[in-house]
């Protein structure tokens, strides 16, 4: 089809016009027109009747493409309506899109914060780049396996300090500056490298407390437009006496309120990077500080409990002498990296027993080793994509205290 | 019944007048009500559509009614007259045939149309281009678009 090329052409001009834009940055806007030259003069006279197309007729075309493209790259179809004009975004992220924990769907850098789907994971691979310490995550089962369809979805890079490693996590597959928009947040060990701290950058939360006036409310972050927040913490259990056997890790989730794993429980999330516009559309929200974080400090203070997420203890294996799980075959590369986290379940004294048993079996995210340098993740609600990729690096970083 | 009742007259908003057979004009669900009802005669004043389009809408019409004899199409070989009808269309007349197929509420005519833009408008620039929407985004939201489509190209 010929349609298909002037697609390409298109495609072209826009990456062009991306480039300039981003080396504007974000405060000088181009004058329109002037990006592209395409639009003919008489076109220009029927300027805008699309604008007044009949809001359920938008939304029934919107449908069709959402419903189409549910890969990737044709995903980027659905991106493209948001960016049309105002009501063709309204009526794509708040009327047709699902957020991946119902579709299972990855369409804006935001899905990236919100929590896996529900009934089946999400399947990425991870891509490690030695010679830079890049590492890229992708949708796709595998390298092999998806070939053009992966989508890059995060990268990291590992930066070493005198106190410990850190990644810089970053939308971006180049950009890894932290003052950047790109900037997602990342992932902090200690100097042995058996605990590490995930932050998140968000902007801060909105101030539910309208009767304050401004200068009554303090915040620590005011010249700045994003907050880092601490949203989990990894322990790797010290192994002493090295004996050998299996890593022990626990993630303490702080964003995550153990409830959103229990029955009919739920979990708050972002929808749209700013706290300008509307957030959430759910009401009454006694959890909405879970993912704002509080105001105290720099951590999120969990009133509820919670999620914690520990691996799963392998079992050893008689005739091949070594400790096996069951991936479903999805690794395929036996590695001390390797690992299936499932909810921790009750400790004693914490009231904890209302996790019912399959949510204790249930793997929330899956690591393991593929290949030279190729690692599959995959992972599901509640987590985020981006909780489960700070997790995984953690897993990258060499601990021999742990071995 | 005699000729005459079979026919129909469609009169556009601009005062153009057609003749049509009763049941290719009736596939549209605000003609069949009309007639139902028996509020008109046998001139029907569709104050929404001009004769350009209309005859557009009546040509699909005719090709989708089932009139005596009419009625063995191939679904194969209307499919392919469908994407050749919206194929060359361009982008004001395809908008105001969705507005006819939804006024006339023809519903087999708005999905083909809606779906042909479906069709056309696949990415950023082809909706300015195409649909020539100017956009009206503040610059904060320009930023955040910047950034959507800078991740969503990135691979």
């Amino acid at each position: 089809m010929s349609f298909k090329n002037i697609v390409r052409e298109l495609r072209g001009t826009r990456n062009e016009r991306n480039k300039t834009i981003g080396r504007r940055g974000r405060s000088h806007i181009a004058p329109e027109g002037s990006a592209s030259s395409s639009p003919s003069t008489d076109e220009c006279l029927d300027q805008s009747i699309w604008v007044d197309l009949p809001p359920e007729l938008l939304l029934d075309i919107i449908h069709r493409i959402e419903s189409e493209q549910t890969s990737w790259p044709a995903r980027r179809d659905v991106v493209a309506c948001a960016s049309v004009c105002r009501s063709w975004r309204k009526m794509t992220k708040e009327e047709v899109l699902k957020v991946p924990e119902l579709s299972g769907l990855l369409t804006f850098p935001i899905s990236l914060k919100q929590p896996g789907p529900r009934d089946a994971p999400i399947q990425c691979f991870i891509k490690r780049e030695r010679a830079t310490g890049i590492y890229r995550l992708y949708l796709g089962l595998s390298p092999a396996l998806s070939g053009d369809k992966s989508k890059l979805l995060l990268s990291a890079k590992k930066v070493r300090r005198a106190t410990g490693a850190e990644f810089v996590v970053s939308f971006s597959g180049s950009d890894f500056s932290r003052s950047s928009s790109n900037y997602v947040g990342k992932l902090r060990s200690n100097f042995l490298g058996t605990k590490f701290t995930v932050y998140e950058n968000k902007p801060p939360p909105v101030d539910s407390n309208r009767k304050l006036p401004p200068s009554m409310r303090v915040s620590p972050w005011v010249s700045s437009s994003t907050h880092s927040y601490n949203i989990a913490s990894i322990l790797y259990e010290l192994n002493v006496l090295r004996t050998r056997g299996p890593r022990r890790m626990q993630c303490i989730m702080h964003s995550i309120p153990v409830t959103s794993i229990q029955e009919g429980g739920e979990i708050h999330y972002p929808a749209e990077f700013t706290n300008q516009g509307k957030k959430m559309k759910k009401k009454k929200n006694p959890l909405m500080d879970f993912c704002s974080g509080n105001m105290g400090g720099g951590e999120s203070v969990v009133k509820e409990e919670p999620l914690v997420l520990k691996n799963k203890s392998p079992r050893w294996h008689e005739q091949l002498q070594c400790w096996c799980l069951n991936f479903k075959g999805r690794v395929t590369v036996a590695s001390v990296k390797n690992f299936q986290l499932v909810a921790a379940a009750a400790e004693a004294g914490k009231n904890m027993m209302n996790i019912p048993e399959e949510e204790q079996e249930r793997v929330i995210l899956q690591f393991g080793k593929i290949g030279k340098d190729i690692f599959t993740m995959d992972y599901r609600y509640p987590i985020s994509a981006f909780q489960a990729f700070a997790i995984c690096l953690s897993s990258f970083d060499t601990k021999p205290v742990c071995e | 019944m005699s000729k005459s009742e079979k026919k129909i007259v469609l009169k556009s908003l601009d005062n153009e007048a057609f003749e049509v057979e009763k049941a290719v004009a009736l596939q549209s669900q605000t003609i069949w009500v009309m007639c139902e009802d028996k509020c008109v005669g046998n001139e029907i004043p569709l104050e929404n559509v001009t004769g350009q389009i209309l005859a557009k809408v009546i040509d699909y019409c005719k090709k989708h009614a089932v009139v005596d004899g009419d009625g063995d199409e191939s679904s194969e070989e209307l499919k392919n007259w469908d994407t050749e009808f919206t194929k060359n269309m361009d982008q004001s007349t395809l908008f105001n045939m969705i507005l006819a197929a939804n006024y006339l509420n023809i519903k087999s005519l708005l999905n083909l149309t809606c779906q042909a833009v479906a069709d056309k408008t696949k990415t950023i620039d082809e909706f300015h281009t195409f649909l020539n929407i100017e956009n009206n985004f503040t610059p904060e939201e320009e930023a955040q678009i910047c950034q959507e489509n800078l991740w969503a190209f990135d691979d």
